[in-house]
């Protein structure tokens, strides 16, 4: 039994960074109808600068709460920027143009952002310090849990009710929705349409930039083409919840972290892979719009 | 007559000497390397190994009061460049070459040395290369199943464990390597109580380590690469799993200690001694010179590996003062303890290089290395 729970645990902490990671493709998509295959290559970009701001700011290698906000912080701003130029230059001047070109954009957009990042930082794996965050181990009858695990599943927790809670419950998220359900409509209610996709790329990016930081601290090694595989883990997330739903992007990263835990843990690693597309596939099949999607009514 | 005899005599010597002259004037050794692609590091610190050996013997008088010349010939780690390189250093009429880094590349080469009668030495650890007990061919480095077998000998007999979980990633060599130490544990009498996998890269291997965890292991040995083992080992601590962690050669790099952080500490290492631990002072004496020459120093012990078998064939040389490779090689494979920079070289009749020695290192709170193996 504690092995089970155990697998639970490590599936939640992996769920919990693809469900962040996740909101950033959603959010986007459902305001804009746009992939943003570049976000994957942000997230990695997160961990890179983070790394930079750690070992130039607190080079001693002393760790303390303010240097760990502030990390978060710098590189959460920093990404944000990114993300906003990014859309300003590779997205905002296609935006009437057909979807596609955006789509080819996006991808291109990501390979810039991946090579830049080999260019500044070298092709070599590199490493953040261990000592970030305290290195306390909980044992809870027999279930271990990392102080790294419990922080990832806190701060995503609450990042994931402040966004639902934003969107819901505020004005500005009433714009966004509004945004995301038609953008003329909007712009004639006296909505920015331009300030809202702003503040879209803000928060996803940051999402992203804090996923980042927690994929270096937590496994230590960043390599410049990590994006990818975190980028295609948290989009098939995002389509398994429901694209376009923020509660699903949240959802759908969950179930994919308990998915490959379980599959890793007791089947084999090497299948994991195999069972999530399985998993896409078959979602596909029976809900199309995803789990928590709504039906589309079909216009005629 | 006489006159006739004296003529004959005379032509007869003269052409003797200018055959002597222009043939023998130099000996040629060849050198099949990956100089460029992914191992290009391992290639030309090779080349550059040799060149610097070859050069002391022509500063110190040559071989036989003649002089050495290096032949390259860069195989870029791949079997089909290799097959091009041993034909080119054949027709060169090398005496021996040197390499190649890689098993693969050294293979695809053999048979060609091996007809053409030009001796080959390599540091290949690949079972298969001493397979068809080829005269010309010498293994300078060890066999996988030499470490395998040395590896299960100290977890059995040294440690004691009884119950041991094999990791790899799915390469063929890290494959090979566990699939070997799984059987000589068995064959020593120990229990490997579970063989797993990881995939190479994924950074999460909490999975897998959490099914070893319920079987309570007193040890796990990982066979992989350093990038993964270095995460293995961090993982493991995290999750209170209490066995020693020991990892096959691939691990010996300080990226290693690096990823696993304060895990490091406590972990073993098998491997050949790193060029800084050989406690000869021929290899101190190597590695200064090459630093010298080179302005840094060579990328692993492999390198030294090499200059050890052209060593072993310079010695020969002089001992048996013969450029007949059957009649140097027929010398080697009765070679004992020739004092090389990797420690005494001793050849078997099929090539293979015996008596290497492996060493055990547990790795120590400020990342250095202590040698644990009696």
């Amino acid at each position: 039994m504690d092995i089970f729970l155990q697998q639970i645990v490590n599936g939640l902490t992996i769920g919990s960074l693809y469900a962040l990671v996740a909101l950033g493709y959603t959010m986007v998509y459902g305001v804009m109808k746009l992939i943003n295959f570049a976000h994957g290559d942000l997230v990695a970009l997160s961990a890179f600068a983070g790394l930079t701001i750690y070992t130039s700011i607190f080079s001693n290698g002393g760790t303390s709460i303010v240097a760990v906000i502030t990390v978060f912080l710098f590189t959460a701003m920093i990404i944000a920027v990114v993300g906003v130029l990014l859309e300003r230059f590779a997205y905002k001047p296609l935006r009437t143009a057909p979807r596609l070109s955006a789509v080819v954009s996006a991808l291109g957009a990501g390979l810039v952002i991946q090579n830049a990042i080999m260019l500044i930082w070298g092709p070599n794996m590199k490493i953040f310090p261990s000592d970030l965050f305290p290195s306390t181990v909980y044992d809870i009858n027999g279930v271990v849990i990392t102080f790294t695990q419990f922080m990832i599943l806190g701060l995503s927790s609450i990042l994931m009710i402040a966004l639902y809670l934003f969107i819901n419950k505020t004005k500005m998220g009433t714009a966004v929705r509004a945004v995301a359900i038609n953008q003329d409509a909007a712009q004639l209610m006296g909505i920015n349409v331009n300030k809202i996709i702003m503040i879209i790329f803000i928060i996803g990016s940051a999402l992203g930039a804090v996923a980042g930081l927690f994929i270096g601290i937590y496994y230590r090694g960043i390599t410049f083409d990590m994006g990818w595989m975190y980028g295609l883990n948290a989009f098939v997330a995002a389509i398994i919840g429901g694209i376009g739903n923020i509660p699903g992007a949240m959802f759908g990263g969950l179930v994919l972290g308990l998915f490959n835990a379980l599959i890793s843990g007791y089947i084999s690693s090497a299948w994991a892979e195999t069972f999530t597309f399985t998993l896409l596939i078959v979602v596909l099949i029976f809900r199309p719009t995803g789990i928590l999607g709504e039906t589309v009514a079909e216009k005629v | 007559m006489r006159i006739l005899t004296k003529v004959a005599t005379l032509v007869a010597l003269s052409v003797f000497l200018v055959t002597a002259g222009s043939a023998v004037d130099v000996i040629k050794i060849g050198v099949q390397a990956p100089i460029t692609g992914k191992y290009a590091n391992e290639g030309q610190s090779i080349d550059n190994g040799v060149r610097l050996v070859i050069d002391q013997i022509n500063a110190d008088g040559g071989l036989l009061g003649k002089q050495l010349e290096v032949v390259t010939c860069d195989d870029e780690g791949k079997a089909q460049k290799a097959a091009i390189c041993a034909r080119k250093l054949v027709n060169e009429k090398v005496l021996a070459v040197i390499g190649s880094y890689t098993s693969g590349a050294t293979e695809a080469a053999q048979t060609t040395y091996y007809r053409n009668k030009t001796l080959q030495t390599s540091d290949g650890t690949s079972d298969s290369l001493t397979k068809h007990k080829y005269w010309t061919f010498f293994r300078n480095s060890f066999q996988n199943s030499a470490q395998a077998t040395f590896t299960a000998n100290y977890f059995v007999k040294e440690k004691g464990y009884k119950k041991i979980v094999v990791i790899s990633d799915y390469s063929s060599y890290a494959v090979g390597l566990a699939d070997s130490v799984t059987k000589a544990i068995e064959n020593e009498g120990g229990k490997v109580i579970y063989q797993g996998k990881i995939k190479s890269g994924t950074q999460n291997f909490t999975a897998v380590l959490t099914k070893i965890k319920s079987m309570n292991p007193d040890a796990i040995y990982f066979s992989g690469y350093y990038t993964d083992g270095g995460l293995i080992r961090a993982q493991q601590l995290q999750l209170g799993i209490k066995a020693d962690f020991i990892g096959g050669d691939s691990n010996d790099n300080p990226d290693f200690m690096k990823l696993a952080g304060k895990s490091a500490e406590g972990t073993y290492m098998i491997n050949f001694p790193t060029p800084d631990f050989l406690p000869y002072d021929a290899a101190k004496k190597f590695m200064k010179d090459y630093n010298k020459k080179y302005g840094k120093d060579p990328a692993s012990v492999w390198a030294l590996m090499n200059v050890d078998g052209l060593s072993a064939i310079v010695h020969a040389v002089r001992e048996t003062k013969s450029l007949d490779t059957k009649t140097i090689s027929n010398y080697l494979h009765k070679l004992k303890d020739f004092p090389g920079i990797t420690g005494p070289v001793s050849f078997r009749e099929d090539g293979e290089r015996i008596n290497t020695k492996f060493n055990v290192y547990q790795v120590q709170a400020d990342n250095s290395y202590k040698i644990v193996n009696k």
